[in-house]
């Protein structure tokens, strides 16, 4: 591949990166709604079983556990936005510094044709030596944003694990709560649906950061390589 | 694209690089243009970033573009100054003379403030090599922040979008040859871009009082000789800001 359509190729490959974030958050987002509807379930579960009394006493603890969950889960979906803000920024601006790259190329493939020229041609390599060295730098601050990321997302992994386990036992002591067993057997199949759709809705991020973290893994192989050649 | 050399004297210099014929159909013709004075240099408008490769090139084979000391935008259009970060790229201490209006504006295309130099609304002097150069205001035509550009010694003044035409694309002359013919590709353009009449007679006063043998446009051909007089002419006559008429 030539030097001109592999930078341009790179230009691509960020200007994806910076789609697969947004892309990311947009998903982000969709598990909001489920915590606060898990959160709000979870707050009228634990106000029946409180006014259940003795009977209601073990489904109220698991109800709260689940309540605290949802609150959980909206703060870890908070954390990250100042993340994929960061991302994002970090990757339209490499795909702008790898155009300007290119068009530095563009700029040195016309000035080669003329012999004689006034300026010489180290003039337009050390703009580009200096774009170069911003994509590095950028290249650096992306790598360590995505890792952020990830580290602020992977505790929602184990939430959504925690919630599954809450739900299958708020069912088991719902069998055992007497009259009151419909009405919370009612309210724990819904909190299970809720930690099961959270749990799927999870792994689609979860895949979406991993096809992230490979491109960006790739990019940054590519982006050594491209300035180490030179 | 061709460069041309529109004025030169000792150190002092004009050129122009544009009317060109390969440009693509959907990018509006552009003149872009290098003043050097004592060996130093500056652009006037030098244009977006489509065309950064081809300016950068021509011109380097004129002026060593290590000494390109400034830019200056006549106004804030994406088609004047867009090109301005990769200009900095290879020239990170150059001078960016703009509207002092746009300022906020101009820096998100990612210059750095400590590149902006902020042109009052009075307007200024700019000092090229040594050179006094007059910047006179031309606000409202079209951009509420604007700017003209006059060379006391060459006698030159670079109007901006004052002066532009739209040409066929087979009509590469340099300079209005038929002045007549050439009013119907700029009767459109300034009724429609130039909002207003007032704005119009305060800069025909002010260039009146100026000795200008070339006006030079951003787009299209440039007016010399008693072309000047009969654009100016022609100007007063016109009733800007009424180019949308027809859709009423």
């Amino acid at each position: 591949m030539s030097d001109d359509l592999y930078i341009r190729k790179m230009y691509e490959e960020y200007d994806s990166i910076f789609q697969q974030c947004m892309s990311l958050n947009t998903e982000l987002h969709k598990l909001v709604p489920l915590a606060k509807q898990m959160h709000l379930l979870s707050s009228n579960a634990v106000s029946s079983a409180a006014r259940a009394g003795s009977k209601g006493n073990a489904f109220r603890v698991l109800t709260h556990d689940i309540q605290l969950l949802g609150v959980d889960v909206s703060n870890c979906i908070e954390d990250t936005q100042k993340s994929i803000v960061e991302i994002v920024v970090l990757a339209s601006t490499l795909a702008r510094l790898f155009s300007s790259y290119a068009t530095y190329g563009d700029v040195l493939r016309h000035a080669e044709q003329f012999k004689d020229s006034a300026t010489s041609n180290d003039f337009f390599y050390q703009g580009q030596q200096k774009i170069a060295q911003e994509i590095g730098d950028n290249n650096i601050k992306l790598g360590r944003s995505l890792n952020v990321l990830s580290n602020i997302l992977s505790p929602i992994s184990m939430l959504t694990k925690k919630g599954e386990y809450l739900a299958v036992f708020s069912a088991v002591e719902a069998a055992s709560a007497g009259e009151y067993e419909a009405s919370f057997d009612a309210v724990s199949s819904m909190l299970r649906d809720l930690v099961s759709q959270l749990g799927q809705q999870y792994q689609r991020q979860y895949f979406l950061l991993r096809d992230l973290s490979e491109a960006m893994e790739l990019q940054q192989t590519n982006m050594r390589n491209l300035l180490n050649a030179r | 694209m061709r460069v041309e050399t529109l004025y030169k004297k000792n150190s002092h210099n004009w050129m122009v690089m544009g009317r060109d014929p390969e440009r693509r159909d959907e990018v509006i013709d552009t003149n872009h243009y290098l003043v050097q004075h004592n060996g130093r240099g500056m652009l006037l408008d030098p244009g977006g970033i489509e065309n950064f490769p081809i300016v950068a090139a021509e011109f380097s084979r004129y002026f060593d573009l290590s000494n390109l000391e400034a830019i200056f935008a006549s106004h804030q259009d994406p088609d004047v100054i867009s090109s301005l970060t990769l200009w900095i790229q290879a020239n990170p201490n150059l001078m960016v003379y703009v509207p002092k209006i746009w300022v906020s504006f101009i820096t998100h295309f990612g210059v750095s403030i400590d590149n902006i130099r902020p042109i009052p609304d009075e307007g200024a002097t700019i000092t090229l090599g040594g050179h006094d150069l007059d910047v006179i205001p031309a606000h409202y035509l079209h951009s509420s922040g604007n700017f003209s550009l006059y060379d006391p010694d060459a006698k030159i003044l670079f109007s901006g979008d004052l002066g532009a035409a739209f040409m066929p694309k087979d009509d590469t002359d340099l300079f209005v040859t038929d002045f007549v013919a050439h009013t119907a590709y700029m009767d459109y353009f300034h009724r429609r871009w130039m909002p207003s009449n007032e704005a119009k007679s305060r800069w025909i006063t002010e260039v009146r009082k100026r000795d200008v043998e070339m006006l030079c446009p951003q787009h299209g051909a440039i007016f010399k000789g008693d072309d000047v007089l009969r654009f100016l002419d022609w100007l007063e006559n016109l009733d800007v800001g009424s180019g949308w008429s027809n859709i009423r």
